[in-house]
């Protein structure tokens, strides 16, 4: 056979050396090739990485065993010998970047596969990798200074097996403290941005907005290389299909947190629609979150009854160790502590003009009751209010001193509306913990008492450093400006101090939920909205002559009018026959059972990506019923590859 | 606990003598149990005379109602009692019985019952001097300790015995026969109590009164323990008196693995004191006599404690009653004056909602068949997928629809959004207007905005409401149609502002909106309601009724008149045919008799021949 030559374009050279030149034939493999190329570089080091990368093709020339006939190559092909895995910048959905390296060379699916297990992300077929937005000239210094990160030391234990944790960090990490301090980093949540930047930040207006992003989704099925992604360019590890298998707080630290980031996200930059409650609920829940994470970065799970069991359990041992003290002193600590004092009480009704009276108030297990003043708190009292089974709210204003407690108590009657009037932060703080125990039907006597007291009185605090903005000396963590929970649009809505406490509002019922309780809390709230792990897409039906939406969802395809944005009709995965892509008029067609056609073209995203998403939802529907663990990648691709599978 | 010693209050004249016993001398514990004793028997007594109630409930009336947390229906009382003869207290004394001969093994349960005296209430009362009228021994008692506490550890020991005792606050409930109800707990908290208070001490872990060994400085009490340790339920006997030992053969039952104390110590102190927080819990349980009047003028009674679930008292009720397995049997909770019913979630606690009554409440509780109680399920198609048709679907369908509704983390509330008539605060007129249901509550869009969800009005959060269905409001109140639905704070029992009526346009949209609702509120609460129950009813039918021909036919004494009455109702024709067909399968047709019985709703409360109603002789007297 006629040998000819063939040239190879070594990058590491630099781009000006020109390229080496071997004499081959067309029966040579690829595997031969590379050695030729090798020992003619002379150079010695550790090429195991390298592969040959035919550019005018495109393509990786990954399997050695193939001679240069099979490829098809031939002495004008453009063939570069250059090293598989390059550094890839990351941006997580919590707004850290990371710099991983990844690989060029095998689907972005594999490539996510790789990134997650370095992070310890599990379920990496969730995520996958997204282009970023095109930022603006101006704030792309700004991004610059943004911290990256840099993992590319990290080389996780090859296998399929779980990540093994040492003290909660992956054994990769936890060679170096700087390592241990970005894994910290990453499994818990980034401190509250400044109002101002989630107002910069790009925020999708319309559902076509919506739609654009989805056309941003890497193929997965090819790798990085083929998609244009350079070394050193910036993608986003993002979650992508909203169907989450199995989230176990305990090992899924990592991946608990950058979905929770990325949930609260999509409602602070309103990618998700919700109701003001909702929103409030929100706002109170990261805020909580955010606390708890500063203060207590300790282990999750600290059972609450356990901890009640083990301060009684103590109680009686110093008791009983101290011999001469009381049986009923024991008892007494394991007992409400009292809580009486002067308040003020008003009863709004109609046709009365009655103010505020001041009596003396007692508590007692779930119930209030108020006499004339102390002196006669022996006799019977005016009256008593159980507060179980009743509604609670604050009505409070630091900066006027205004500590109200708003009581709703259900009667047979109806609800009878009750105003307690505290004189202070101290008082107040007590009085509400106190009616908030008891409207869920626990006395003083509860363990989160004392707890309940310390959360209302910090929140407190941060209306009294929002209300006094003109003495802003405080270091920032402690006047956490409202504002940076909500959306912009209740930025404009309403100002910091009318929103603490709606906040305030919501986060009672919350407020004593670990962080993980509360960021599962999050997620479940964030799913439970109508338009939850909806992905959208413009297309084109057949025979339709405008442009309509379809809603790509976990179980179901939603068809959605432009105009209007009324759901038009939706068809769910359940009923679906097939549905098949045509690769050259670039059309996916559907049927359902009953003999339901559809079929359309993509407007915003390549039909591929339509494809992904369908096939992906399909796929992680199967995996919850076969619970083994282990990704089945050959079914993935199967339901997703379309003719690149084949 | 402000309720028991509300309750305490009411039972003050009987206990006079009992309470200055206890004043005058806590330690005397014998005497207290001599004189409770005495009680129990008197009250055993005026059970065998036939007319407890008559003498109890006048008791209840005295009540100061004010703070008063319990209430129960008096109404429903005299209603028993006009029965005169006719009250069947055979099956309650069958219960009594029970209880008695649990107790029969103790010359004296009062010794549980007497020391009936909370620490807790202790400092209770001790604040709140109303109940002060039986305050008496109870505010004493403590100081009293504090008097004696210089003697030695082997005093102490007694003292925190009798605390402890006092601990076991129990609640005795309508008929005074009830009093022994209570004791059985008691007498199983005692010794724990006990127990406890020496494995603090000496760090010898025990519960239930069984022993436990340890190294750590002990008196003479201990030592006992500790010699004995091997066998340590005869250690226990031989060093207590005779009648914790006998108080201790009540709880010979007890899983024996908690003799085996050799592991850490520290985990079996933490399982003792929940062990022992469980048993003051327990002593504190309340029991009611609840009655059951089926439509034929018979009757039954039955117990219920205050822990038992809706499921609970109705698994005892089929088995009582014979009446087959179906998963749709259903507590009902009819409020008259409101013209309004529910039916009981079976996670729910029964005693906690019968409380809500009012005293002179006319409210019955019924207990009877309704499919729509668990259509959610049997036919998910026709309410999850927000369809305005029903259809028919696979069960393979069924299950994965409801799998991937109520299967994962959290649960899709349906999407329900449409026109509903809405009766505004006080007024008479009702309202048009969109609703839409979320997770987080019901909404409304205001005039002149489109439904996007941030210009969405809460109309209200599901948190502090239930939802009720209204009958007959065109009459009542002029409502559109009869299809009415209703919010409102389980314990608001008499026309108020703050009730919510909401009206629909047809059955099938009030069906939808009422168990959209009820998923919006409960979540996966209700699948496992119905997973379990569909499991109960399918055990108890393989087990009980081999001989009958189909699941259905266990129920069918009840179903039939109602399916028969519906195949001559022309609402049915829009019912799904094939129905019919196949309503050999239990789980299939459901649906379509779902609607039967919405359309039905009128005749349901005429003529159905099984209706139970309950007797709720239902009120909180406190253990004398």
């Amino acid at each position: 056979m006629a040998a000819w030559d063939l040239s190879i374009i070594l990058e590491d050279l630099g781009p000006d050396t020109p390229p080496i030149t071997l004499s081959v034939s067309s029966d040579l493999h690829v595997g031969g090739v590379i050695i030729k190329l090798v020992e003619k570089t002379q150079m010695k080091r550790d090429w195991s990485d390298y592969a040959l990368w035919w550019e005018q093709k495109q393509q990786w020339l990954l399997r050695t065993a193939w001679t240069l006939e099979k490829y098809g190559i031939h002495a004008d092909a453009r063939l570069l010998f250059i090293p598989q895995h390059k550094p890839l910048k990351l941006g997580l959905p919590s707004g850290m970047t990371l710099k991983v390296w990844a690989s060029f060379s095998s689907p972005v699916f594999q490539a996510v596969m790789t990134i997650c297990r370095i992070l310890n992300i599990r379920h990496p077929e969730e995520l996958s990798l997204l282009r970023p937005l095109e930022e603006k000239k101006k704030k792309k210094d700004k991004d610059k200074v943004g911290e990256i990160y840099d993992l590319t030391g990290v080389r996780p234990a090859k296998g399929t097996q779980p990540v093994s944790l040492y003290n909660d960090v992956p054994a990769h990490f936890a060679d170096s403290a700087e390592m241990e301090a970005i894994y910290k980093m990453l499994s818990v949540t980034q401190t509250q941005p400044a109002p101002e930047i989630i107002t910069k930040q790009y925020r999708p207006s319309s559902v076509v907005d919506k739609a654009h992003i989805n056309g941003r989704w890497l193929d997965s099925s090819r790798c990085l290389r083929q998609q244009g992604v350079q070394e050193n360019d910036l993608l986003w590890l993002r979650f992508k299909y909203y169907s989450f298998c199995d989230i176990e707080p305990k090992y899924d630290a990592v991946r608990l947190t950058q979905l929770y980031e990325q949930a609260r996200w999509a409602i602070l930059l309103e990618d998700i629609d919700c109701t003001e409650e909702e929103m409030m609920l929100f706002g109170a829940l990261q805020y909580h979150i955010g606390k708890v994470s500063q203060s207590e970065p300790e282990r999750m799970s600290t059972n609450a009854a356990m901890e009640n069991l083990e301060s009684a359990l103590q109680s009686l041992e110093v008791k009983m160790e101290g011999g001469s003290s009381s049986a009923s002193d024991m008892l007494d600590t394991m007992m409400a502590p009292e809580l009486s004092d002067y308040l003020k009480i008003f009863r709004p009704k109609k046709l009365t003009l009655k103010g505020y009276k001041q009596y003396w108030f007692k508590f007692q297990d779930t119930s209030i009751s108020y006499f004339k003043s102390k002196e006669e708190s022996v006799g019977e009292p005016i009256q008593q209010i159980n507060l179980k089974g009743g509604e609670v709210a604050p009505d409070v204003n630091v900066a006027s001193q205004k500590f109200l407690i708003r009581l709703l108590i259900p009667s047979p009657e109806g609800m009878n509306e009750v105003y307690l009037r505290c004189e202070n932060e101290q008082q107040y703080a007590h009085w509400m913990a106190g009616c908030l125990l008891a409207s869920k039907g626990k006395s003083l006597a509860d363990s989160s008492f004392q707890s309940e007291i310390q959360s209302i009185r910090s929140f407190l605090a941060v209306q009294k450093t929002n209300s006094g903005s003109s003495s802003h000396t405080l270091a920032s963590d402690e006047s956490m400006n409202t504002h940076s929970l909500v959306s912009p649009r209740y930025h404009k809505k309403y100002k910091p101090k009318q929103l603490t406490p709606r906040i305030l509002e919501a986060y009672q019922n919350i407020s004593q939920l670990s962080m993980t309780d509360a960021m599962m809390r999050f997620l479940q709230t964030w799913q439970a909205l109508p338009d939850f792990g909806i992905s959208y897409v413009v297309v084109r039906f057949k025979g339709s002559r405008k442009d309509e939406v379809l809603g790509i969802a976990s179980n179901r395809l939603i068809r959605i009018d432009l105009g209007v944005g009324d759901v038009v009709k939706t068809w769910r995965y359940n009923n679906m026959k097939q549905w098949n892509v045509n690769w050259d008029i670039r059309q996916v067609a559907i049927e359902f059972e009953g003999n339901v056609n559809v079929a359309f073209s993509c407007v915003t995203a390549d039909c591929k990506i339509v494809h992904e998403f369908i096939g992906g939802y399909i796929f992680m529907s199967t995996r919850s019923r076969e619970k083994s663990g282990t990704l089945n990648e050959e079914l993935f691709h199967k339901l997703t590859g379309g003719h690149e599978a084949l | 606990m402000e309720q028991q010693s509300d309750e305490e209050v009411e039972l003050r004249e009987d206990e006079e003598d009992e309470e200055e016993d206890s004043d005058k001398d806590d330690q005397d514990l014998d005497k207290m149990f001599g004189a409770w004793l005495g009680e129990l028997d008197k009250l055993t007594q005026s059970l065998d005379d036939g007319r407890p109630m008559r003498q109890k409930a006048p008791l209840r009336q005295e009540t100061n109602m004010a703070n008063f947390s319990y209430r129960f229906s008096i109404y429903n009382i005299n209603e028993a009692l006009n029965q005169g003869d006719n009250v069947d207290l055979d099956a309650l004394m069958a219960d009594l019985c029970s209880i008695e001969q649990e107790l029969g093994s103790d010359p004296k349960p009062g010794g549980g019952g007497g020391g009936t005296r909370s620490g807790q209430s202790d400092a209770k009362v001790r604040q709140k001097p109303p109940a002060g009228r039986s305050s008496r021994h109870h505010v004493r008692a403590p100081s009293g300790h504090h008097g004696k506490a210089a003697l030695n550890s082997n005093y102490s020991l007694d003292d925190i015995t009798a605390q402890l005792e006092k601990v076991c606050v129990c609640v005795c409930l309508c008929l005074s026969v009830s009093v022994c109800v209570c004791f059985a707990p008691k007498l199983n908290s005692n010794p724990v109590m006990r127990s406890i208070v020496h494995s603090s001490r000496s760090s010898i872990s025990s519960a239930s009164g069984v022993s436990v060994n340890s190294a750590s400085s002990m008196d003479s009490l201990d030592s006992v323990l500790h010699s004995e340790g091997g066998a340590p339920q005869i250690s226990e006997h031989s060093y207590l008196d005779t009648h914790t030992s006998l108080i201790l053969r009540n709880i010979e039952g007890k899983p024996p693995h908690l003799l085996t104390q050799e592991e850490q110590a520290a985990k079996l102190k933490a399982d003792n004191i929940r062990v022992a927080l469980e048993k003051i819990k327990e002593a504190q349980v309340k029991k009611l006599v609840i009655r059951v009047h089926l439509s034929d003028e018979s009757s039954k009674t039955m117990m219920v404690d205050e822990r038992q679930t809706v499921r609970q008292v109705l698994d005892s009720l089929l088995d009582k009653s014979h009446c087959g397995f179906s998963s749709d049997w259903s507590l009902v909770e009819t409020i008259n004056e409101l013209q309004m019913e529910r039916i009981f979630e079976d996670h729910e606690n029964l005693v906690e909602n019968l409380l809500n009554w009012t005293r002179d409440s006319q409210n019955r509780l019924m207990f009877t068949e309704r499919v729509e109680k668990y259509a959610v399920f049997k036919n998910p198609q026709n309410y999850l997928l927000g369809r305005k048709e029903t259809c028919e679907m696979a069960e393979r369908n069924k299950e994965a629809l409801l799998e991937e509704c109520f299967g994962g983390g959290s649960v899709s509330v349906p999407e329900m959004e449409g026109l509903l008539w809405l009766k505004e605060d006080g007024k008479k007129s009702w309202k048009k207007r969109y609703f839409l249901l979320r997770a987080s509550g019901i909404y409304y869009v205001p005039k002149g905005k489109a439904k996007a969800s941030r210009d969405l009005v809460c109309f209200l959060q599901l948190d502090h409401v239930n939802v009720y269905l209204g009958q007959d409001y065109k009459n009542k109140y002029k409502a559109p149609t009869d299809y009415c639905m209703v919010l409102k704070h389980p314990q608001i029992q008499k026309k108020s502002q703050y009730i919510k009526y909401l009206c629909c346009d047809d059955v099938r949209s009030l069906q939808q909106w009422i168990n959209s609702i009820r998923i919006a509120k409960y979540g996966k609460q209700l699948y496992i309601n119905f997973q379990e129950a569909t499991r109960r009813s399918e055990a108890a039918y393989d087990w009980s009724s081999l001989s009958s021909s189909s699941i259905k036919s266990g129920s069918s004494s009840s179903s039939l008149p109602e399916s028969q009455s519906n195949h001559s109702d022309s609402g049915v024709s829009e019912m799904t045919s094939s129905s019919h067909a196949r309503s050999q399968s239990v789980v299939s047709s459901i649906f379509s008799d779902a609607w039967r019985r919405g359309t039905q709703g009128e005749v349901t409360h005429t003529t159905h021949t099984h209706t139970v109603c309950f007797m709720c002789l239902l009120s909180t007297v406190n253990d004398p």
